[in-house]
């Protein structure tokens, strides 16, 4: 399919009409329509599959039962925690009692260092996706056109985790929250400005993202609609600007840049140190690459946990203890110095654009520059809460005679789990 | 309010078309009728009345906020309008279990609790027992508001046996008035508009409308509703078959922002945008079309007639090269243009290198008229000659060969109908049909601009009656200078008004308010006030009776 | 009059006279939808229920299918999921490719797709729905003239009776949960024996009649003086009005012997589990009994839950609930889908087979139970380990007497999932022109299916 090219001829139409602007000489606009964190697959087919990123597969399947036997549970205790027909055990939220697997049962979710690392499965490939953060070529992965030193030790650390293993948009992390962004809960809009003749072969470019109350909207096909039209929200926490070139099409930063951008994840903050984006810009007029950084990783891992401990690590294979762990363990980057506690993970996001109208926030023309908008914006939200309340990765259950906890009573007064309980 | 009445009467009087003294609608008896006495009425039509219409009836009876939840029947359109074929339809019984479900919910919803009160004008004795004075009262106000008419008093006391019923059986007065209220709603008196004519008494002889068919005529073709109070009085008191009075009536008429809604139901229906009800796109080849679009389309036209012709009063021909419209940030996204407001429809111009001129230009013509997965230049210009002209195309012939004008992956879709105009059996009607659509190339089928298809640069100049012209714009013109189209439209409301078509016998009256249409400045509602006082918009034509065995017990 | 003429009519003489318009539909008058005579379909009414499992249907994101047929319009053929079906196979429409459209609002998981099926709106938090659900309208329209208006039941055994019936959007029906607790309440105290001598009419009915008669006793009138084409127009209205005074009258009458009414005897109160085993079990006798209660004349709506939108159940002796599978289970390389998801949605499809099969398996007139009723089977989700709200699973099963063209698969590219409800409600005759709001606002059945 070819989209429109007609964005940059309407901008230039209005650039003629408002001269006075300080202007550049052409703006290019877009809708991100799909982003997830930029993890290279290296296998065929199949999601657990092996591949030269995970030579043996993602990360295995977990026996719960010998994970609780190991924690001191015994064996009956394990096997009765794990049965559906346990009253304990939520359909929906899974079983709390897991949580309390670490030293003296401590709740490994929000004290992970109070059980041994229980590892997690790293990517041993040598190829990877994302940008050279720290200029060194040294380091990192090889890209897919071979470019050399590719900073991203977030996929190193989690691209055999299943839940975010797979082909291009189908790794059903991605799935999940890019369908959510496609369904309404969220709009990222990109603009680029230059002040060359040429947008594609130019040294003075400017590119900002932005929030849009405006919902993507999609079409007949179920895909997102072209040619929609965005008014850029002013959002205190999430924008980021970059300065940058093109060349040859390829939008790429000339300056590190601090931004936040919203993250299709649990955690919903993408805090960026260091950023840099490669962007090419298509003929068909969409927009394809990579947004690099240093992100934090302990807000990442407070993601999973508050998306509850119990479900995350059932139904993604993990122990979360061990993904903390291995964060913790491939950090490369700390905003103190070389010396400092290493905070950042690199990390970059693919990043898929489809050509849009942007405009200003009063909705009435189309932006022509780059500028920070945070100083008109509210103050920041709070994430939006869930339709249950998490307390230390665990959802209470109200009603139930006894709560999980270090010292929860596991069987049931009769030994023989004969129902299911009402 | 003046300078508006003024406008309507100062181009009736430029037409000439009545004075005071020969003002009549009066029909002389056909021959097979006459007879010594005056005449007796007669029941000159008998129409069903319309989705919207019942939906602004009851709206304007009982309230906006009624809830209407049913199938309506199906309606039919002939000569153009579904005014003219829908006249000719009644009720199957399937639809009578329909309209009898919705009668009921209605009837629930206006005595519910909550507004009995306020629906009923007098209050019960006692709630549980029938209070027949009350429900008199109730039936009587009602039912005139329904049948457009006085009930007679066998119609009344008919209605008090269900409410006496309903009332005993349940021990709730409401309940026994929900009863009569569902079969007032049931009866045909208000499922169709039924129009009477009477002896005319300045010659009992002939016969005319009689007052209250007058308004109903009036107030449906103007307002799309049943004749408010004040035309009911005027109908009563036997004003409104005075020149003066007609003329009060029709000047408050088209001053009202009710006549809004009388404009929207006639242009809904000329325009046929109904067919946006059951459209159907290709989503591989059009992506953007979908539900939102759809409404929208048909909004944007509507919102951008009435306000040239309504609000604005502009010359109707500019329908077919003003760039003024309205669109949402559904219908930028198919024009390709940015949306700059923040509300949900806002004015915009399209410029010159659009290439579009007027609503011919518009998503809605140029995807009701197309075909699922490509625009079609045949079904394009056959709209505009029915439509616009008033030309009807006869059916293409049962064996023609289509496979060469469908194999859409090869060339532009002008070669392809040029190919297929060698078949001389074609030749006649494709060369005055397509040409229109020819010229409309330049927008797919679902009315996007483009210029090639297939790789190949889509030619658009066409050629009509010996008048060349160059795409949509060029069309524009052309159809804006055409006096066909004046016509047509004249055509169109005194048809949709009488709910049937014009024939040889209606040339004349066509041409002299065409050309009072021209007087007044092509101006929309004058020229409806004009058709609606028209003598020859108010005279009955008088059937020829069914048998007396029509009234036959069932 | 002859002489008259207009052009069109003049366009259609110089074509040979082709295209004879008839304004009036006479044959449907006198006809219903499969040709029988009437009174037949007057006496056996139909009947309409829902059927909700939780989960949907087995897909890939790479777009293979265990569920979806190859093949569309009649003769479908059976995927592995729809195994169950294969013996009503003719009998049950298969609806493919219908979505959700939210217009925004979020995916709200296991709740956003039935909510939108039952009532056209995308709802806005996961406790309620924004509107009453269709199959209350339904009920509204057919399910008078018998002991319950509607009986709702659930076999789930979940940890709380689930019901997605709602005539607020707020309060849900309170479902039977037990095959004993429906047994009560259908055959325990109250029950009235079809076939027994005390029968009463429908009081109702009466005051429909005089409704019907107010108008009658005017007809003389109305008919005087009328011309002949406004005449047939009458006359057609008179003949609608006097086919529904038919119907109200045979409802009257005391019903003739409901033959195969037979009480069953009280059903053994089962294991109370949430594994499939038990849940499909529960089905099968919910059904009975549900069958029984239409055969008996007590109900002629109904709403089955097999399972929740988060579905509890699982298979006895693992320790995974189907809901996790879904979502934990990789998708197989070779195979190209989630084997073990696919087996349990096909054991959760038999309970919809098995169920089917119990409405079949009751002779009514000249067909069975299941060929008078249209059952709408749907599911919360498409492709669950997402949470998909595209390509939703959603069938029609049973011959609606008549007016159901069952047998049928369509497919649809991303259509709003209320094409398939208001086809539903049109179907079995609610009073519903239009169903559903924003992008998923309708007025189009899906006239393939409809007789």
């Amino acid at each position: 399919m070819r989209y429109s090219t007609g964005t940059a001829i309407a901008a230039f139409a209005l650039a003629a009409a408002f001269p006075a602007a300080a202007s550049a000489e052409w703006t290019k606009t877009w809708v991100i329509e799909w982003n997830e964190p930029a993890m290279y697959y290296g296998a065929k087919s199949g999601v657990i599959d092996p591949g030269t990123d995970c030579p043996k597969g993602t990360n295995p399947d977990i026996d719960w039962v010998q994970v609780m036997v190991n924690a001191g549970y015994t064996r009956e205790e394990a096997a009765w925690l794990r049965n559906p027909a346990n009253p304990t055990r939520s359909p929906v939220h899974g079983q709390n009692q897991m949580a309390f697997r670490g030293k003296d049962r401590a709740n490994v979710y929000i004290n992970p260092t109070s059980t041994p690392d229980p590892g997690l499965t790293p990517v041993s490939g040598t190829i990877g996706e994302g940008i050279d953060l720290d200029g060194n070529t040294k380091n990192g992965f090889t890209g897919l056109n071979g470019e050399k030193g590719i900073d991203n030790s977030f996929y190193r650390t989690l691209g055999c985790w299943k839940t975010y293993r797979g082909p291009q948009r189908l790794s059903s992390g991605a799935l999940q929250f890019n369908d959510a962004m496609r369904n309404g809960s969220w709009t990222t809009v990109i603009v680029a400005t230059g002040k060359g003749a040429d947008p594609m072969n130019d040294k003075d470019v400017k590119v900002g993202f932005y929030m849009s109350a405006d919902k993507i909207v999609k079409d007949g096909n179920g895909g997102v609609a072209l040619d929609y039209t965005f008014r850029i929200k002013p959002d205190a926490k999430y924008e980021a600007l970059y300065s940058a070139r093109t060349q040859n099409g390829v939008i790429a930063s000339t300056a590190p840049a601090d931004v936040m951008l919203r993250d299709p994840s649990y955690s919903q903050d993408l805090d960026l140190l260091r950023s840099r984006i490669s962007l090419k810009m298509k003929p068909d007029g969409s927009l394809q690459g990579y947004v690099g950084g240093y992100r934090a990783w302990a807000p990442v891992y407070k993601g999973w946990v508050d998306a509850r401990g119990p479900v995350i690590e059932a139904l993604t294979w993990v122990q979360l203890p061990g993904v903390y762990y291995a964060l913790q363990r491939n950090a490369d980057f700390s905003p103190t110095g070389t010396a400092g506690e290493k905070t950042h993970i690199s990390y970059a996001m693919r990043v898929d654009a489809l050509p849009a109208f942007v405009m200003t926030p009063d909705g009435g023309k189309q932006v022509t520059e780059i500028t920070s908008y945070k100083a008109s914006a509210p103050p920041p939200s709070k994430p939006s809460a869930t339709t249950f309340s998490v307390i230390d990765g665990l959802v209470p259950d109200r009603n139930a005679k006894v709560q999980a906890g270090p010292t929860a009573v596991i069987l049931p007064p009769t030994t023989a789990p004969t129902s299911a309980g009402q | 309010m003046a300078t508006k009445a003024g406008l309507v009467w100062a181009a009736l009087a430029v037409a000439g078309l009545f004075g005071a003294a020969t003002f009549t609608t009066a029909t002389p008896l056909p021959v097979w009728a006459q007879a010594a006495g005056p005449v007796t009425p007669v029941k000159v039509g008998v129409r069903r009345i319309t989705e919207t219409q019942y939906r602004h009836t009851i709206a304007d009876v009982f309230g906006p906020d009624i809830k209407i939840s049913a199938r309506f029947e199906p309606e039919k359109r002939e000569e153009g309008l579904l005014a003219v074929g829908s006249s000719q339809l009644s009720l199957t019984a399937s639809g009578f279990e329909q309209y009898f479900a919705l009668a009921s919910s209605i009837s629930e919803q206006a005595l519910g609790e909550a507004r009995r009160a306020e629906t009923v004008g007098c209050t019960p004795k006692d709630t549980r027992k029938m209070d027949e004075a009350c429900a008199r009262q109730f039936v009587g106000s009602y039912g005139q508001q329904l049948f457009r008419r006085p009930l007679t008093e066998a119609e009344t006391t008919a209605r008090l046996k269900p409410a006496s019923v309903g009332t005993q059986q349940s021990g709730d007065f409401y309940t026994g008035l929900q009863l009569a209220l569902t079969s007032l709603l049931m009866d045909p008196d208000f499922i169709f508009r039924m129009e009477t004519a009477e002896a005319d008494p300045a010659n009992p002889r002939t016969y005319r409308l009689d007052g209250y068919s007058k308004a109903s005529r009036i107030s449906y073709l103007l307002w799309d509703t049943t004749p408010d109070a004040e035309l009911r009085a005027a109908a009563s008191s036997g004003d409104i078959h005075t020149s003066a009075g007609l003329r009060k009536q029709l000047d408050r008429l088209v001053a009202s922002p009710r006549f809004e809604d009388g404009a929207r139901a006639f242009f809904t229906d000329m325009l046929q945008l109904d067919g946006f009800d059951n459209l159907i796109k290709d989503p591989a080849t059009y992506p953007k079309f979908n539900q939102a679009v759809a409404d929208s389309a048909k909004e944007q036209t509507l919102k951008t007639t009435i306000d040239l012709l309504v609000a604005k009063k502009r010359d109707y021909r500019d329908l077919f090269s003003s760039n003024e419209t309205f669109i949402n940030r559904y219908l930028a996204s198919v024009y390709k243009v940015p949306y700059s407001s923040s509300n949900a429809w806002a004015p915009y111009t399209f410029p010159e290198s659009s290439e579009r001129a007027g609503i011919l230009t518009q998503v809605s013509f140029l995807s009701l008229f197309a075909h699922p997965a490509g625009s079609s230049p045949t079904r394009r210009g056959v709209k505009v000659h029915e439509i616009f002209m008033c030309e009807p195309t006869p059916e293409p012939p049962a064996d023609v060969d289509f496979s060469k004008v469908q194999d859409s992956a090869k060339g532009t879709v002008r070669g392809r109908l040029l190919d297929h105009m060698e078949n001389t059996g074609c030749t006649a009607c494709h060369r005055r049909s397509d040409p229109p659509g020819l010229a409309l190339e330049h927008f797919d089928g679902l009315g996007q601009l483009r210029t090639m298809e297939n790789g190949s640069r889509i030619d658009v100049s066409a050629d009509l009656d010996g008048k060349k012209f160059e795409g949509a714009q060029g069309l524009a013109k052309y159809l804006r200078d055409d006096p066909k189209i004046p016509a047509c439209l004249v055509r169109n409301v005194y048809a949709y008004g009488v709910g049937r078509p014009t024939d040889e016998r209606d040339e004349d009256y066509i041409a002299d308010q065409t050309a009072a249409f021209a007087s007044s400045g092509y101006v929309l509602p004058s020229l409806m006030a004009q058709i609606a006082s028209s003598p020859e918009f108010l005279k009955p034509v008088i059937p020829r009776l069914a048998s007396p065995s029509a009234a036959k017990p069932l | 009059m002859s002489l008259r003429f207009n052009r069109r009519s003049l366009m259609r003489g110089l074509l040979g006279g082709a295209g004879v318009c008839v304004g009036l539909p006479a044959l449907d008058t006198f006809l219903n939808g499969n040709g029988t005579a009437y009174a037949e379909g007057a006496k056996l009414p139909t009947r309409f229920g829902t059927y909700f499992w939780g989960l949907g249907l087995t897909d890939t994101p790479t777009g293979g299918t265990r569920w979806v047929p190859k093949t569309t319009g009649a003769g479908y053929e059976i995927t592995p999921e729809l195994a169950s079906l294969k013996s009503v196979k003719d009998k049950v429409s298969v609806f493919s490719g219908f979505r959700v459209i939210g217009d925004g609002r979020p995916n709200l998981v296991h709740w956003s797709g039935h909510a939108s099926i039952l009532t056209g709106i995308a709802p806005a938090g996961s406790t309620r729905f924004d509107g009453p659900t269709f199959d209350t309208k339904i009920a509204d329209a057919i399910g008078g003239g018998t002991r319950f208006k509607v009986l709702d039941v659930d076999a789930s055994v979940s940890r709380k009776p689930v019901s997605y019936s709602t005539r607020t959007g707020n309060s849900f029906a309170t479902s039977e949960t037990t095959p004993l607790a429906l047994y009560e309440r259908i055959f325990g105290e109250g029950f009235q024996d079809p076939n027994s001598d005390n029968w009463k009419p429908d009081p109702s009915i009466l005051l429909r009649q005089s409704v019907l008669s107010a108008i009658t006793e005017q007809r003389q009138s109305l008919m005087a003086n009328v011309g002949k084409a406004d005449q047939i127009k009458l006359d057609q209205y008179f003949t609608s009005l006097r086919e529904m005074e038919n119907q109200l009258e045979i409802g009257l009458q005391k019903p003739e012997k409901c033959e195969a009414c037979v009480v069953p005897p009280p059903p053994k109160e089962p294991h109370r589990s949430a594994s499939v085993d038990i849940v499909n079990a529960n089905t099968k006798a919910m059904a009975k009994m549900l069958a029984m209660a239409m055969a008996c004349n007590q109900t002629k709506v109904f709403n089955f839950v097999h399972t929740a939108g988060s579905s509890e159940t699982y298979i006895a002796g693992d320790s995974k609930i189907y809901h996790q599978i879904t979502h934990d289970e990789p998708t197989d390389a070779k195979l190209g889908y989630q084997p073990m998801t696919s087996k349990i949605a096909g054991m959760v499809m038999q309970a919809f087979g098995d169920f089917l099969v119990e409405m079949d398996a009751i002779k009514e007139g000249d067909g069975t139970l299941l060929d008078r009723s249209l059952i709408m089977g749907f599911s919360d989700t498409g492709y669950a380990k997402i949470h998909a709200i595209e390509n939703i699973p959603m069938f029609l099963a049973g011959g609606a007497n008549g007016k159901h063209k069952a047998g049928q698969h369509i497919a649809a590219k991303g259509e709003s999932v209320t094409r398939v409800s208001l086809t539903a409600q049109q179907i079995v005759g609610a009073p519903v022109g239009e169903f559903g709001a924003g992008g998923m606002k309708t007025s189009r059945p899906i006239t393939e299916v409809m007789a």
